[in-house]
């Protein structure tokens, strides 16, 4: 069991507001944490922190250390980061532009790849590993705008996937898709758990216990407890976690 | 208090809205259809074509047309580049300090200057100690100086039209602040910049105080050759036709009315169109 990121003492503000309160929380190579919690509480603002998307923003503050294989994610540089430690949105966000094209944008920018014939295998790679390939094969160069929501979703994963990060996060990646989307995001997510860490947070307990390894419960800015999925569903140790996932509040 | 009952109320409301809508409207009709009217009948190739003859009382507009066309030109290429690049710096880059707060309060107080200012500060600048003389050149930097904080306004608002999830999505890939913009902003910002360009370009046609004393002659008995000639202009030569030569024939004053209306009403056509059509394929 390898420490891919720790956090240590991580406290974030928006406009002086502490969203996230002295948080100290480990993610292992190759699992699937999931992190759960009723809104505000910390949850998107603690994974846009993860590949410093919230440090764009002018009214985010925050202290602490966050650690990717042991070096500080606030000392790296800020796009050599997000290529490793990349993220998949709640709403799907297609570029306005091909299928073909939304694969190979981020890998042309960062020159991962140059010819025309690596990138059609990329583009194939990519899309297979998100199972969208056979979705879309016969219409590579169409505008990714109208594909169906859990199509868009998908090719956001396959764009995620052709710059080949080591950790991906979710920040509620099915809030918006039906229940058949939801199973295939899913299905790939526990494909990828493989090759990548996978971090996810979401508003769904039951998706949490059905994909993730461990899952941590946030409330309020702070982490009340983390453990292993089955044993924080069946026996967790705080009476505000046994409420949350009972359904009693939240 | 008179009390009115509310159907009455309405009607008369309704009206006196109407009205001012009416308004508004009717004298821009009644220009039109006046310089149609007046000017339609000396509309001629030779007109549009040839040069003035007889102390302008007869012959062409040929070296207006011309000269108000490479004036304007050279103006938008000047003040476009450096207006675009002012605006993705505010829009993409600036913080919100001091520095951007002073900026943003020129801009909006330079688009608020007498345009009879701008052709001042022309000549004394670029006219007299840049020494380009009375010439195209003096005319473009003036008129771009004055159209830079409109191109900065509207660059900006379409800048602002993208949606800002599309720069999350590239910068969230490990896709640099300026390779987004460059590749996902600017792409998509493209038609709001141009239609906002082709409206400025409508816009500095009629312009006639800046280049007043920058560019514009009484006449010339040559076309341009250089960036560094003076030339004669539309708005200038209306002026000139109108007021100082005795005995004028009206329809050639209308006449070069006309020219420049249409100049100015085509662009403006133009831009309306792109920006219809821009909306309609839009790709988001």
């Amino acid at each position: 069991m390898v420490d891919k990121i720790q956090v240590k003492n991580l406290s974030c503000y928006y406009n002086k507001k502490c969203v996230l309160d002295s948080l100290t929380i480990n993610v292992v190579k190759n699992e699937i944490l999931s992190v759960i919690g009723p809104a505000n509480s910390g949850k998107t603002t603690f994974l846009r922190t993860l590949n410093r998307m919230s440090d764009l923003e002018v009214s985010f503050k925050r202290t602490g250390d966050v650690f990717l294989n042991e070096e500080n994610i606030f000392y790296m540089n800020m796009e050599f980061l997000r290529k490793r430690v990349s993220m998949l949105f709640a709403m799907p966000i297609p570029l306005p532009m091909s299928i073909y094209n939304n694969i190979t944008y981020a890998p042309k920018r960062l020159e991962l790849v140059n010819k025309k014939s690596d990138m059609d295998i990329l583009v194939e790679q990519s899309l297979k590993d998100a199972s969208l390939w056979n979705d879309v094969k016969d219409r590579l160069h169409t505008s990714a705008m109208k594909m169906s929501g859990g199509q868009q979703q998908r090719l956001c994963i396959a764009r995620i996937l052709a710059i080949n990060p080591e950790v991906i996060l979710f920040d509620e990646p099915c809030s918006g898709l039906d229940p058949i989307s939801t199973a295939k995001v899913e299905e790939s997510m526990l494909e990828l758990k493989r090759k990548y860490t996978i971090l996810l947070v979401t508003n769904n307990v039951k998706q949490a216990s059905r994909v993730s390894d461990r899952t941590a419960f946030f409330l309020m800015g702070k982490l009340i407890e983390v453990d292993k999925t089955e044993k924080l569903f069946i026996s967790p140790k705080e009476k505000q976690t046994e409420d949350y996932i009972t359904g009693r509040f939240g | 208090m008179i009390k009115l009952n509310p159907k009455l109320s309405q009607k008369l409301s309704y009206t006196v809205l109407f009205m001012a809508t009416m308004l508004a409207i009717i004298p821009v009709l009644v220009i039109i259809f006046l310089i149609i009217k007046n000017g339609a009948s000396s509309i001629s190739w030779e007109f549009l074509t040839s040069m003035p003859r007889n102390g302008m009382r007869a012959g062409g507009i040929l070296p207006a047309i011309v000269g108000t066309f490479s004036i304007v030109l050279c103006a938008i290429i000047i003040t476009l580049p450096i207006g675009v690049c002012a605006a993705i710096y505010l829009n993409e880059y600036a913080k919100d300090n001091l520095l951007t707060r002073i900026i943003k309060l020129a801009i909006v107080n330079l688009a608020g200057v007498p345009s009879v200012v701008y052709g001042l500060f022309g000549l004394g600048i670029f006219v007299m100690f840049l020494e380009l003389g009375v010439s195209i050149i003096a005319g473009a930097l003036t008129l771009s100086i004055m159209e830079l904080p409109v191109i900065i306004t509207t660059a900006r608002s379409a800048l602002n039209s993208v949606p800002q999830s599309f720069r999350e999505a590239s910068l969230s890939l490990g896709v640099s602040r300026w390779q987004t913009i460059r590749y996902v902003v600017l792409p998509n910002a493209l038609p709001g910049i141009l239609t906002g360009a082709i409206l400025s370009i409508a816009r500095i046609s009629g312009e006639t105080a800046p280049i007043l004393f920058t560019a514009a002659v009484f006449y010339v008995p040559n076309l341009p050759s250089s960036i560094f000639d003076q030339v004669m202009t539309l708005p200038y030569h209306l002026y000139i036709v109108s007021t100082q030569i005795p005995n004028m024939p009206k329809n050639i004053i209308y006449g070069t009315a006309l020219v420049l209306m249409m100049m100015v009403l085509t662009m403006s056509f133009v831009a309306i169109f792109a920006r219809v059509y821009f909306r309609k394929h839009r790709k988001w």
